[in-house]
């Protein structure tokens, strides 16, 4: 789904010393993921090591590495706003369904977002796929539309509260 | 304890005969496939509460091939209208 | 299997249930497809995170707990993932058949 352009964030020239490391770092990643969910055991070893080269093949060739800079601190304070939006959204859902009155003013929003096209979008669409009262429900002219359960939520402040988290969090350039 | 989970285990058992109700009523195909979804995600958590309660770890893993087979399932029904969407992709270049 | 991590194991599976009721009230009770969407999307998984907090406490080893996690998160990756492409073609009329 990443479009003709989804590899924008694979350019700013990486160089190979570089691309080695991101292939260890996601090899050690999956490693870690196969031990939890598959345990130590001896005898796994062959099958673990193909799905970890398997893995880490599959994830370079569709998510290229990017050049930007990641920073712990506000990847977590990202992780801590969409665990926080996530509740109150299912509890805004969570009302609304069981209200007699069913209160639901549902419309349509388009949000101007600065992202390009691509990866760092669609990261994007799926962060706020968890807000309270919003699905994007694809594109017209450039904006991403939303579908709203409240179209008199303050949604597109949210919105850019969001975006503005997530460039933070992993494109500071 | 095992009691508490063993009737969590039942009440959400009794959500997902009323997501059932869904599928039955629809109306759209993709109504229908939410059900599915719905279906996927509290079968999971039907199959996590019961590894606890009868202290069986296969379960665990028989959720984990849930969640992904739910992953597929969706994205297969997606993937039928790929040539719609497709089109509305490039619309905004 | 101490008694305060009873407490939030009752606690929080009691919240998980509490939102996989919300989701299929949302879904059998909301007007249209996109709305019912967000019903499915949101509280379902939110459902499901809870009732994998709840058992935490309950798991016998950190591996345990770690493997509960991942799969909340491949739940939640593949929800958030799935929920936009119905979107997408719920908007544009349903896939065609």
């Amino acid at each position: 789904m990443t479009g003709p352009s989804g590899d924008q964030d694979a350019r700013a020239g990486i160089t190979n010393v570089g691309m080695w490391s991101r292939a260890v770092s996601r090899a050690a990643m999956f490693l870690c993921l196969w031990l939890v969910l598959a345990g130590a055991r001896p005898a796994d070893i062959p099958a673990a090591a193909a799905a970890v080269v398997a893995a880490t093949w599959a994830s370079l060739y569709l998510l290229k590495p990017s050049a930007s800079r990641r920073s712990p601190v506000a990847i977590a304070r990202l992780a801590v706003l969409f665990l926080y939006h996530s509740i109150v959204a299912g509890w805004d859902v969570a009302r609304r369904a069981l209200d007699p009155r069913l209160p639901l003013h549902p419309g349509f929003v388009a949000y101007p977002t600065r992202l390009p096209h691509g990866v760092r979008r669609n990261v994007f669409t799926t962060l706020t796929s968890l807000l309270p009262g919003t699905v994007p429900t694809g594109e017209r002219n450039g904006h991403i539309l939303y579908h709203c359960l409240d179209v008199d939520q303050p949604v597109l402040a949210d919105l850019a509260a969001e975006e503005a988290a997530l460039v933070r969090a992993l494109y500071n350039e | 304890m095992s009691d508490f989970l063993t009737a969590s285990v039942g009440f959400i058992l009794a959500m997902l005969a009323l997501g059932l109700v869904s599928i039955l009523r629809g109306p759209g195909d993709a109504d229908r496939m939410m059900s599915a979804q719905l279906i996927g995600t509290g079968g999971i958590a039907a199959l996590l509460l019961l590894g606890t309660v009868t202290g069986v770890p296969a379960a665990v893993d028989v959720a984990l091939i849930l969640a992904l087979l739910a992953t597929f399932a969706s994205i297969a029904f997606v993937k039928k209208g790929l040539s719609r969407l497709e089109v509305d992709s490039t619309d905004g270049t | 299997m101490s008694y305060a991590g009873d407490i939030v194991t009752i606690a929080s599976v009691s919240a998980g249930a509490f939102f996989f009721l919300a989701g299929t009230v949302g879904l059998l009770r909301f007007p249209d497809t996109l709305t019912r969407l967000h019903a499915l999307t949101k509280a379902d998984n939110l459902g499901l995170g809870f009732v994998v907090l709840g058992l935490l406490p309950q798991a016998a080893s950190l591996r345990d707990g770690l493997k509960l996690i991942s799969i909340w998160l491949l739940a939640l990756l593949a929800g958030a993932t799935v929920s936009q492409l119905i979107a997408r073609s719920a908007r544009q009329g349903g896939p065609a058949r």
